[in-house]
């Protein structure tokens, strides 16, 4: 990214951009201990949308999420991001795709050697020549956009579940990507943190002008955020679309999915419940 | 009367025992292949990615600190009391022959061609190897080294190659410290208990000791340095699971790291005797 080039600048270039795809599954297999975990998955994520990954666990949704990094190779099929295809990219191919993604991990994976400033700072540092004081405000700038405001100094380990996930969500950010991938960011969070990450989710999503992959669990925070949802069952999405069509599908498998979550379909309790935007 | 042929399943029964022993060699066999398969293409992408950039000279000092400074306290101890009890036996076993003046070469010559590179090189498999193992482990297990990987980063060259240069070039030091620290443990029992004065034991070293000795000692640390980290490094990046396997992961790279510290001291030793 040309230094000339201003964050606004950015941010309206992607939003004049929306719609378009960006990230396509073509046909993806992926077996593990002779177990098809995916198996044929196509799947079009378009940029600016927040994109759900819901399924029971094991199905695949954080298999499919590392994909799109090139963390996990496919058997057979396409991962196509940015235009490009991935799936036979080197490591070293694979940076300049990698550095225009981000990932949050289930654990936060902040490294614990560092502390708060070292780990937010870590990609700006490497991937950027910014001077000691542009790099102190980016990691002023993301840790107030994450509700952190000063715990620079802090270590990991001194921080909540919680703070440790918005923590590397802030880092996620500090070098703007076009997508941030969400691998389960509201497990183990009680509801109160979970409904802010939800929210940091959607902001971060609407002034950056990214586009986000959430895989989760978590119905709710589904709700919140998703543009879309895409469902995945025995290895393929058995459905795409919104979160409203999907709660009123009348598919068993999601029927049945919606009620061992605890939001039977059909029963009025989405509606009941004011939308968190 | 002869005795019936018998049954396809009989027979089958009577070899499983051995179709067992042989199912079980193979699995182990091929586990071993791959497992030195990926081990040296870790080796090969880490002496690639030690003469490109980007370059971690920081980590390298930082490693270099960890990894080899902070061993001294142990080889060097180690040596120090080899050579002592090496005086002592040394002593004992050629007092009948009259042989004592001999204790400065033979504790010296043992120390730089053979104990001092060998028990450094053990001591850092153990405390060394094991810690790589248990850190890289454990980012693992905690995606940190997925997280690299997401931002671009090559865990090769963030990790692996400061750990593996940081070993490689502080052997050499930490045994070069040790056959000195041998050597004067050597000294105090000799001066101590067998009566020969300083000025006798340091002669009897300088008359035997050549600039090959201490090359040839010296020399095979390198390896023993690359040997060491590299497998503790790649045991640490290869972790699946929690806390048991990392803990696993850990005592192998002890035990492989010594069983290869051993066996390629044979060859080196070979090697260096032919230069």
């Amino acid at each position: 990214m040309s230094t000339a080039v201003s964050p606004a600048e950015v941010t309206q270039a992607r939003a004049a951009r929306r719609g378009e795809v960006i990230v396509e599954f073509k046909e993806v297999w992926k077996t593990y201990s002779g177990r098809d975990i995916l198996a044929g998955v196509n799947l079009q994520i378009r940029r600016g949308e927040v994109l759900c990954v819901l399924g029971p666990s094991g199905t695949g949704k954080s298999v499919t999420l590392r994909h799109i990094n090139g963390l996990t190779r496919p058997d057979a099929g396409d991962v196509i991001v940015f235009g490009e295809s991935i799936v036979a990219l080197s490591e070293e191919e694979l940076s300049p795709v990698r550095r225009r993604l981000a990932m949050l991990f289930q654990g936060g994976a902040l490294f614990d050697s560092m502390n708060v400033e070292d780990n937010i700072a870590f990609p700006v540092r490497e991937h950027t020549e910014k001077t000691p004081a542009e790099v102190s405000r980016i990691v002023a700038e993301t840790l107030n956009m994450v509700g952190l405001p000063g715990i620079q100094r802090k270590m990991p380990s001194e921080l909540s579940g919680g703070m440790r996930k918005r923590v590397a969500l802030a880092r996620s950010i500090s070098l703007e990507p076009e997508v941030i991938l969400y691998d389960e960011p509201t497990t183990g969070l009680d509801p109160v943190s979970s409904e802010k990450i939800a929210q940091l989710i959607v902001d971060v999503n609407h002034r950056l002008q990214t586009t986000s992959v959430v895989v989760t669990h978590d119905i709710v925070t589904a709700r919140t955020v998703s543009t879309r949802v895409a469902f995945l069952h025995q290895g393929r999405f058995q459905f795409i679309g919104t979160f409203d069509e999907a709660t009123s599908s009348s598919s068993p498998l999601l029927r049945d999915y919606f009620r061992a979550m605890g939001f039977p379909c059909g029963t009025g309790v989405f509606q009941a419940v004011p939308k968190g935007d | 009367m002869a005795q019936p042929e018998p049954s396809a399943t009989a027979i089958f029964y009577r070899n499983l025992g051995w179709l067992r022993f042989v199912d079980r060699f193979g699995r182990k066999g091929s586990q071993t292949v791959e497992y030195l398969g990926g081990l040296f293409q870790m080796i090969g992408e880490t002496i690639a990615a030690s003469v490109s950039r980007p370059f971690y000279s920081g980590e390298l000092v930082n490693e270099m600190d960890e990894l080899g400074v902070k061993s001294l306290a142990i080889t060097g101890l180690t040596a120090f009391v080899t050579g002592a009890v090496l005086a002592i036996q040394t002593a004992y076993s050629l007092e009948a022959f009259g042989g004592k003046q001999f204790i400065g070469r033979i504790v010296s010559l043992s120390l730089v061609r053979e104990l001092g590179p060998i028990l450094t090189a053990l001591m850092v498999a153990g405390r060394v190897g094991s810690g790589i193992t248990a850190e890289l482990g454990s980012m693992t297990v905690t995606e940190q080294v997925d997280a690299l990987r997401s931002m671009a980063i090559s865990p090769i060259r963030r990790l692996v190659v400061p750990r593996v240069l940081a070993v490689v070039f502080m052997m050499p030091v930490l045994t070069a410290i040790a056959d000195v620290l041998g050597i004067i443990g050597g000294l105090g029992i000799a001066v101590t208990s067998i009566g020969m004065t300083v000025q006798d034991y340091i002669t009897s070293i300088w008359q035997q000791l050549a600039i090959s000795d201490i090359f040839s000692g010296l020399g095979k640390t390198v390896f023993f340095g690359f040997e060491i980290a590299a497998i503790g490094c790649y045991n640490g990046l290869q972790v699946e699971g929690g806390a048991a396997a990392v803990g696993r992961s850990t005592t192998r790279t002890v035990v492989l790291a010594s069983i290869s510290i051993l066996v390629s001291d044979f060859f080196l030793t070979k090697l260096f005797l032919a230069f």
